[in-house]
Order: C-alpha cells, then sequence, then structure tokens
C-alpha cells in the first residue's frame, strides 16, 4: 500500500473494532434476514405498510454498508469447509479489486434501497387536440406509497446486493459463481413485476434472464474445465499458477468460453443488444443496481477469472476483445446521437463506457489495467447518479420519450437539472471528474500496449477510441440541449425530493472526489495490479 | 459351494416383498378392509428405508454384500452410492403412498368395496415395483439385474391401468391406453437388454459383474453396453425412447405419475450404473451413445416443456430433459461419473417429488376443474403462498438457480466428469439447456407470481394435513441442501 492511502488506511484501522471474520457477518446477515422477513411479511393477507418495509430495508442495507466497510479496511479472511465432496470451501478475501467493488455496491445499494418505488401505471395518454400547446399535466406524487408487492419488492432488492457481495467477496470459483447467478431470479422479478408497465415488462425481464443465464452457463463451463486441470477450485490457486496445467489449446477455449459467457454480461458489442431494452423497462433502483452492480460482475469476472488464470488465451484473444471493446464505445455513441428515449439512451452509454474499460483490460499492460478497474468504478458512480436523475424524470413526465415537448429541467427542476449536467459531463469525460481518468488511461494504454500485443492494431483502436469520446461529449450537448435548456416552464413537474437529493449529492460527491484525486482509487487497486500483471 | 447370506443387508428389498407378500394374505383373512392393507404396506417402506440408511456411512471401498460366494463374488452389493439411491427410491415412494391413500383407500361405486378388490391389489403392485427398483443398483449379475428391472416395470404398467371404477368412462380408457404404450416400450427395450446380456456374455465369458472380467473382445463389449444403455434409456425416458412419456404420465392418476417420475427414474439409473462400474476395463473412454442421448433427451425435453399448457404434461417433458442431465456424466464411463449421476438423480428425485405433491395439493383445493392446467395456477403465489413457494423452490431445484443452491450444485457435479474428458460440445449442448430448461420453469413461475384473476371463487378447501407435512420434509431437505449442499455421493 503506497504513500497517503496507506497511511490513512492505518489511522483508520486504529479507530474501526477488530471484528474480525464478524464483518462478513455483518455485511451479509442483514441483507438475508430482512429478504426473508419480508417474504413471509409480504405472504400476509395483510402486508406491512410501506414504512416499516422501507425503515427496514433501509436499515439492512445500512448495517450491511457498515459491514462492508469494516471488510474493506479490515480485509479478514474466511475459510469454511462447504461441500467438502467437491473440494469447495466457502472462502471469503476480499483484495485490491474487490475491495472498490465492494464499497461501490454498498453505497449504490444503500441508495436503491432508499428509492421510492413508484405505483405502476400506464403512460399518461396527450390529447391530440393540446399537442401543439402547452398542456398542464397534474404534478404527480413522488413520495413514497402504498404499493401492492411492496415488501417483495424490497426484498429482492436485498438478495441482489447480497448475491453481489458474495460474488465480490468470493475466494472460490464456484462460491463467486453462485454469488453470480444469486442475483438473477430477483432481477427477473424486479423487471417483470416492477417494470414499466407501458412496455413489455415480462418479455424484457424473460430476454435478460436469458441472455445472462446463457453466459453464466458457459462461465460454469469454463470454471470447471480450470477446476479439472488444476484440481482445486481457489481463485488464489489459480492465480499463482498461471495457467501452468493447461496447454495452448486449452487455454484458448477456456478463454474463449469465459470471454464470451462474461462478454454477455458486460456487455461488449455485439452481445449488447439486451441492456437498452432492460434499462428502459426496470424500476429506476433495478436499472440502477443494474448498472452500477451487475455490469461490473462481468468485467471483474474478466479480471479475476480469465486475466490471471489463462493468461496465454487471454492475451491470444485480446486484439478481438479489444476490436469488439472500440467498435462498441464508437456504435453505442453513434446510437446515443438518435436515441428518443432517454432512460435508453443512458444505458447505450453504459456500453459505450464499458467499451473503453475492456478496452484497458486487453491492453495487457499494468496502465491499462488500472484504467480499467478505474472506469469500471467510475461508470458505477457516474451510471448510478444519472439512472436515479433519468428514472426520477421519467416517472415525472409519465415516460422518457426525448421527442415530447416539456419544461426545461434547469427551469422546473433546477437540483435534477444540476445533477444531469454534472452526470452528463462526467460522462462525456470532461477532466476533473471521474470518467477521464479511466477513459484517458485506456486509450494511453491503448497506443502503448503489452510487448505480446499487435501494436499497430492498438493504436488504431487508441485512435477510435478517442473519436468515441469525441462522440460522448456530442450526445451530452444533445441531452443537455433537449432536456436541460430551454425556457419552457409547462408542464411543470417537482424537484428532487430528499432520498433522491441526498442519493444524487453522495453520488457528485463522489464522482467530483474521484476525479479531482484518482490516486485515493489507484492505490488500492495498485498492490492487486502490481500482483496480477508482475509475471 | 457354499452361498454365505447376509439377509440384514437385503432388507432394503425383502421388506417390501415381505410386506407385498402379507398384503396378499390379510386380504384373504380380512377381506373388504383397504386401510390396513395401506399400513402394512407404508411399514415396508419404513422397514425397507431403515434397513438401507446404515448403508450412508460406509466409506470408499466398503459394502454391504449378502448372497455371496467364497470367491467374492456377491449377487448383492449395495455400497455408499447404492444406498443413496435405495433411500431416494423408498423415501419416494413412501411419499407416493401417503398421496395416493385416500384415493387407494376409498370406497368403490356403491359405498362398499372397489368391486376389483383394489387396494390390496395396488398396494402389492407398489410394493413389488418398488422392491425391484431397490434390487436393481445392488444387482452383482446379468440375471439379478434383469430380473429386478422387470420386476420395477411390469407392475407400474398394472398401476397406471388399475384406475377406481367411479372414474368417468373415457378417463379410464385413456389409463388403459397410457398402461398399454408403457407395456409396449418396456418389451421392445426389454429385447434389447436381453440382446445386450447375450453380447456381454459372449464378450465376456460371465454374467456376474466382478470388475476385472477378463475381456476378449473389447469392441463387442462396448456394443453390449450400448444395447444396455439403450434398453436402460427407455425407462429414464430419453429421447428418442420417450414417446410413452407424455401419454403414460397425464393418463395415470397423479401418485401414479409421481411414481413413475422418481422412483422407476431410480431402476433406470441403478441399472446404467450397475453397467458403467462393470464397464471398469475400458474406463475413461467416452460412450458417444450416451453422449447423444444426453444431448437429445435435454433438448427435445425443453424444448417440447416450453410450449405445454398443462403442468402435468410439462412435468413429464422436463423428465424427458431431465434424463438428459442424469446420463450427461455417463457418458465418460468413470466411477466418478456413476456417482455424478446418482447424485443428480437424487436432487432431482427429491425437487420433482415435491412438485408432485404440491400438485396434488394444488387438484385437492383447486375449486376448478382442470386443476393442472397452467393457467388455473395463476396467482398461487397470493392465493396458497405456502403452496406455491415450496413449488417456485422445487421447479428453481430443477432448473438450476440459486436461491435453490442444490439444484446448481447438483448440475455442476453433473458437468464436471464431461469437462474434466473435455468433450467440448457436449458441455455447449448443456449449457444451452440450463438456459432452455430456466425458460420451462421461469415460465411457471411467473405464472404463479402473475397478479391474481380478480373473480371471487367459491371459498377454498382445506389442503389435507398430510400434504402439509409431505410439502414440510421436502421443502426441508430441499433448503437443508442449498445451505449445506452434499455434492457428489
Amino acid at each position: 500500500m503506497s504513500g497517503a492511502a496507506g497511511r490513512m488506511r492505518e489511522d483508520l484501522l486504529a479507530l474501526v473494532p477488530d471484528l474480525g471474520v464478524w464483518w462478513y457477518a455483518l455485511a451479509l446477515l442483514p441483507l438475508l434476514l430482512v429478504a426473508l422477513l419480508l417474504l413471509g411479511l409480504g405472504r400476509r393477507r395483510v402486508p406491512p405498510g410501506r414504512r416499516v418495509v422501507h425503515r427496514g430495508s433501509m436499515a439492512a442495507a445500512g448495517l450491511s454498508a457498515v459491514g462492508v466497510a469494516g471488510v474493506a479496511l479490515d480485509r479478514p479472511v474466511l475459510e469454511l469447509s462447504w461441500i467438502p465432496s467437491l473440494g469447495v470451501s466457502f472462502s471469503l478475501r476480499p483484495d485490491g479489486l474487490s475491495v472498490p467493488l465492494l464499497l461501490l455496491t454498498a453505497l449504490v445499494g444503500v441508495v436503491a434501497t432508499a428509492l421510492h418505488l413508484h405505483p405502476a401505471r400506464e403512460p399518461r395518454p396527450e390529447p391530440v387536440d393540446l399537442a401543439d400547446t402547452d398542456p398542464t399535466s397534474p404534478i404527480p406524487v413522488v413520495r413514497g406509497q402504498d404499493v401492492p408487492g411492496l415488501a417483495t419488492y424490497h426484498a429482492c432488492l436485498q438478495v441482489v446486493l447480497l448475491g453481489a457481495l458474495v460474488a465480490f467477496l468470493a475466494g472460490d470459483a464456484l462460491v463467486f459463481f453462485i454469488g453470480f447467478e444469486l442475483v438473477l431470479v430477483p432481477m427477473w422479478v424486479l423487471v417483470a413485476r416492477y417494470g414499466d408497465p407501458g412496455s413489455d415488462r415480462e418479455g424484457a425481464a424473460l430476454r435478460f434472464l436469458l441472455v445472462t443465464v446463457v453466459g453464466s452457463s458457459l462461465v460454469l463451463l469454463g470454471i470447471l474445465a480450470v477446476a479439472s486441470a488444476t484440481g482445486t477450485t481457489d481463485l488464489a490457486l489459480w492465480a499463482a499458477e498461471g495457467g501452468a496445467s493447461l496447454g495452448r489449446g486449452s487455454q484458448l477455449a477456456v478463454a474463449a468460453v469465459l470471454l464470451v459467457g462474461l462478454g454477455l454480461k458486460i456487455p461488449v458489442f455485439p452481445l449488447h443488444t439486451w441492456l437498452p431494452w432492460v434499462h428502459a423497462t426496470a424500476p429506476t433502483a433495478g436499472s440502477v443496481l443494474l448498472a452500477a452492480v451487475l455490469l461490473k460482475l462481468g468485467t471483474y469476472g474478466v479480471v479475476r477469472l480469465v486475466l490471471p488464470v489463462v493468461p496465454e488465451g487471454f492475451a491470444a484473444w485480446s486484439p478481438l476483445l479489444a476490436g469488439l471493446g472500440v467498435t462498441g464505445i464508437v456504435w453505442a455513441s453513434l446510437v446515443c446521437l438518435v436515441e428518443r428515449d432517454l432512460k435508453r439512451l443512458i444505458a447505450w452509454s453504459s456500453v459505450a463506457h464499458l467499451g473503453f474499460v475492456v478496452l484497458g483490460l486487453a491492453t495487457g499492460t499494468q496502465a491499462g489495467l488500472q484504467a480499467a478497474l478505474f472506469g469500471n468504478v467510475a461508470h458505477g458512480l457516474v451510471s448510478a447518479l444519472l439512472f436515479v436523475v433519468v428514472g426520477g424524470l421519467k416517472h415525472r413526465w409519465g415516460s422518457a420519450d426525448l421527442g415530447r415537448r416539456r419544461a426545461a429541467v434547469r427551469e422546473v427542476a433546477p437540483r435534477l437539472g444540476l445533477a444531469l449536467v454534472l452526470g452528463m459531463a462526467a460522462s462525456s469525460g470532461l477532466p476533473g471528474l471521474a470518467v477521464f481518468w479511466g477513459e484517458i488511461g485506456s486509450v494511453l494504454a491503448a497506443w502503448g500496449p503489452a510487448a505480446d500485443r499487435p501494436e499497430g492494431w492498438f493504436r488504431g483502436f487508441a485512435v477510435l477510441a478517442a473519436v468515441g469520446g469525441a462522440l460522448a461529449v456530442a450526445y451530452t450537448v444533445r441531452v443537455l440541449r433537449e432536456v436541460w435548456a430551454g425556457d419552457r416552464v409547462e408542464p411543470r413537474v417537482p424537484d428532487a425530493e430528499l432520498t433522491e437529493r441526498t442519493a444524487l449529492r453522495l453520488l457528485g460527491l463522489l464522482v467530483l472526489v474521484l476525479g479531482l484525486a484518482p490516486t485515493l482509487l489507484l492505490g488500492v487497486t495498485a498492490p492487486f495490479v502490481e500482483g496480477v500483471l508482475a509475471r | 459351494m457354499s452361498l454365505e447370506l447376509g439377509l440384514v443387508s437385503v432388507l432394503p428389498v425383502l421388506a417390501p416383498v415381505a410386506a407385498a407378500v402379507l398384503v396378499l394374505l390379510l386380504d384373504v383373512a380380512v377381506p373388504g378392509r383397504r386401510e390396513p392393507h395401506l399400513v402394512l404396506g407404508a411399514g415396508g417402506l419404513v422397514a425397507g428405508l431403515l434397513g438401507a440408511l446404515p448403508g450412508l456411512g460406509l466409506g470408499a471401498g466398503e459394502a454391504r454384500s449378502a448372497l455371496c460366494l467364497p470367491g467374492g463374488w456377491c449377487a448383492y452389493r449395495a455400497d455408499h452410492l447404492v444406498s443413496a439411491l435405495q433411500v431416494c427410491a423408498l423415501g419416494a415412494a413412501l411419499v407416493v403412498l401417503v398421496l395416493t391413500w385416500r384415493d387407494w383407500a376409498a370406497p368403490g361405486p356403491d359405498g362398499g368395496p372397489e368391486g376389483t378388490g383394489r387396494a390390496p391389489v395396488v398396494t402389492a403392485l407398489l410394493l413389488a415395483a418398488t422392491a425391484g427398483v431397490v434390487a436393481v443398483p445392488a444387482s452383482g449379475d446379468l440375471g439379478s439385474l434383469l430380473v429386478s428391472l422387470e420386476l420395477a416395470t411390469l407392475p407400474t404398467v398394472a398401476l397406471v391401468a388399475l384406475v377406481r371404477t367411479t372414474w368417468a368412462a373415457d378417463r379410464r380408457a385413456r389409463a388403459v391406453d397410457g398402461a398399454v404404450s408403457l407395456l409396449t416400450t418396456s418389451l421392445v427395450s426389454f429385447g434389447l437388454l436381453a440382446l445386450g446380456a447375450a453380447l456381454w456374455v459372449a464378450a465376456t465369458g460371465s454374467t456376474r459383474f466382478d470388475g476385472r472380467a477378463q475381456v476378449d473382445h473389447p469392441q463387442l463389449i462396448v456394443l453390449a453396453a450400448v444395447l444396455l444403455v439403450a434398453g436402460l434409456a427407455f425407462k429414464v425416458s430419453a429421447v428418442p425412447f420417450h414417446a410413452w412419456t407424455p401419454i403414460t404420465y397425464a393418463a395415470a392418476p397423479l401418485p401414479v405419475t409421481a411414481y413413475l417420475a422418481t422412483v422407476s427414474k431410480v431402476a433406470a439409473l441403478g441399472g446404467l450404473v450397475v453397467v458403467v462400474r462393470a464397464l471398469g476395463p475400458v474406463d475413461g473412454a467416452t460412450l458417444v451413445a450416451v453422449a447423444v442421448l444426453a444431448a437429445a433427451s435435454m433438448t427435445v425435453g425443453n424444448l417440447v416443456a416450453l410450449v405445454q399448457q398443462d403442468t402435468v404434461r410439462l412435468l413429464a417433458w422436463s423428465t424427458i430433459a431431465q434424463a438428459g442431465w442424469v446420463l450427461l456424466p455417463l457418458a465418460s464411463l468413470s466411477a466418478q461419473a456413476a456417482s455424478a449421476a446418482g447424485s443428480y438423480l437424487v436432487v432431482y428425485v427429491t425437487a420433482t417429488v415435491l412438485a408432485f405433491v404440491v400438485l396434488t395439493a394444488v387438484v385437492a383445493v383447486s375449486p376448478s376443474a382442470r386443476a393442472t392446467s397452467l393457467e388455473s395456477q395463476r396467482g398461487l403465489l397470493r392465493t396458497h403462498p405456502l403452496l406455491a413457494l415450496p413449488l417456485a423452490l422445487a421447479l428453481l431445484t430443477l432448473a438450476g438457480l440459486p436461491p435453490a443452491v442444490a439444484g446448481v450444485v447438483a448440475k455442476i457435479v453433473a458437468l464436471r466428469p464431461v469437462l474434466g474428458d473435455d468433450t467440448w460440445w457436449l458441455a455447449l449442448v448443456a449449457a444451452v439447456n440450463i438456459a432452455l430448461g430456466l425458460a420451462v420453469y421461469l415460465r411457471w413461475v411467473a405464472v404463479l407470481l402473475a397478479p391474481t384473476p380478480t373473480e371471487a371463487g367459491p371459498p377454498p378447501s382445506r389442503v389435507p394435513a398430510r400434504l402439509w407435512a409431505l410439502t414440510g420434509v421436502l421443502t426441508a431437505l430441499l433448503v437443508v441442501g442449498s445451505v449445506l449442499p452434499v455434492g457428489a455421493l
């Protein structure tokens, strides 16, 4: 641990109580217990009221966040024999790679739980004869309401968080896989039951589920192939071995299977088609979790299961991977210039950002990997921020269609407007905001890739990625012009309410802090990166 | 030549057989009574279960044998895996007996006993079939294998056909149809089995499975194994020997369907395990025939299950798909593969039995005439949460998706030998089928989760206590299996 970050960690460590592995109990058990409790209570004839559910759920997410913070500072190691006949132990072992993602998950979890679920309703019909005038719509209530199935909704959120935390903490490949799969059913319920009723939410949910399950089945095949070659499922042993027990052919096959499986999850062009649709349909909290946490499982999987485990296979596929990542950047940025649905537009911009992450991973250099890990976390924060804003706007407007004439957000909802400007500016890679470091780092790393990568191709990718970055500015300007700027004040929509304000301030502050002091995060991931690419 | 008996070890087989005989004797002693037969039958199954339980504690290489010759060969040999299969079969048979209790103890059309004297007959048939199932995996030679397989199969034909005389005539006719298709397929497959057995004897010169058979013609023994596998594939209802399954499942009474879908499968898999273990000399080879059967079964089963509108038919086709999963590890002939298939089967049987128990309960409480249709279960989670949650757990176990970790671990165990062999094409087919299977089972779960239709039906009737008890026990088994998975047996 280098310099200031290391000293800060030591100072903080002196303050926190030494709970050891009990931090895990604090991080995981509240989520599990509250989820079970809410599932049980939700089945009663008279379900519990909104306040009970919301506060109980918030308490669980908050306690879990405290536990995760403790885990991040203390980094205890838990090893329990779990499935002896398969040699699987329930081992939780956070390191420099997983700690930032754990903190991100805990934070986004609190934000997603705090957001109110709005009752599902059909989109408001536009009166035909008033289409060219300024209709004054009734102001919808934005605070929480008693929505049917609220307890189940919160239970699903908690299980998603639980699964993501287990996956990031896991020190065993099969435990990672089980955490990875645990998020699927609750996420499916969130989209299918609480999604936008104006769209085909069951179709979107099923598409999400089938695509991700195909992905995770392929990941399982890859894991089992490595496990049968090495005779263990311990991730630390896999990384230490570095693919020595697999021949070149097996490395290529395993890397291909794992990259396709994880590429469906990340998602990498051309496997990304499910993402915009699901984002457009999911409830706000679902979108926030999907963008900020679930997509990270894919990139985390690449760094954990592919990069150190089958280095030769990954090196062989990385030019193709980088090419697809860059194609995704340019393609998604172009789509963002014409997309008419605001929520789907943000989803497309996610595809572009993850293209930069994939490019950084594929370069095979320490700088590239650092940039990718940084970009990963930065994208989590920025997309969570943008989805909170956009989800709120969609609820207020009744739809997220950009073709409709609406009041300028700057005029009627200045707080939401400010958050939107901040989020879009960060998303366009403005220096001083978080995303910048990830993107510039990826482009620079692609200009000078590792020795075994084709330099000419990667330089071309770097240029294309830079062009994609410029396109990001263009679509940012488009969004701000269509949504934020202007002088229309009708129909009025209410500004951010308390939970949204708090969430946006928190996320916005972190975007700024990471943008101004990137070493805070780079210092945490550096030891891991040096460990992986020292060989 | 002295034969060493070891009757205590054979108790899992002897107890149901003895109970079957006693049931028939009892019928002579007290004709017209119905409940005592069922009690006696349950007693026989419980005694068999208790007799098999000690086998679960056996370590590697240990076995409980009986009917042994001085040379060390035994006609009956139950090790850890075999005992687990026996416990699974006897437990599932017991559940089926409890499920069908009300039906078999029901009076005939005029309030008196059924004119056919049905209760003792069906009880004896169930016990006989179960004894056959339990004997299959422990059999030590071809003769015992074939005889016990037929003992496991033929009584089930009668079980399908012997429905209550109070049923409508067309429904009874359909039950006979189902029985006939089961009978026809079983005869054809017995022909294959006999041919395989003959080739086996020709190849090894012995009917005994002693693991170290002198192989003169390796090609011949592989051909024999393929024929034996094809004969057994009918019982496990693998494609293309599956045609009887949807017809028979939909025609038979629900508990008998549950029996066919669970206990009978143990016999088939037990037979496969015996064959695979006896093939020790050609260990390590990949049996392409089994791989093709497995891939075809899961794909066809899942694709057809996707469009079913009736839950029993959906379960029937899902059985075919799951048969593919059971066969999957056996494509690589090894001891690890046999235990993987056994472990998968135990999880599958538990989940399927639970699904059938819940289905029986739903039929008991549902006012609608077509209670097994998918549509009539819309909103079950709201109307009967305590039935819907176990059902959802069972379906997720079959699909292999957390929170039902037991199902995930079973899938992992089944896939491991395949990847150990580098049979990538089969592994990829299996991966696609995980997604397909998920689509099948989640279609059902989505119906359970859907909002309740608003129509106010008649007040729902109560679920019988015995069904609650069964649901509770089986759900507890799956939950424990998810928290502390056993993995490979």
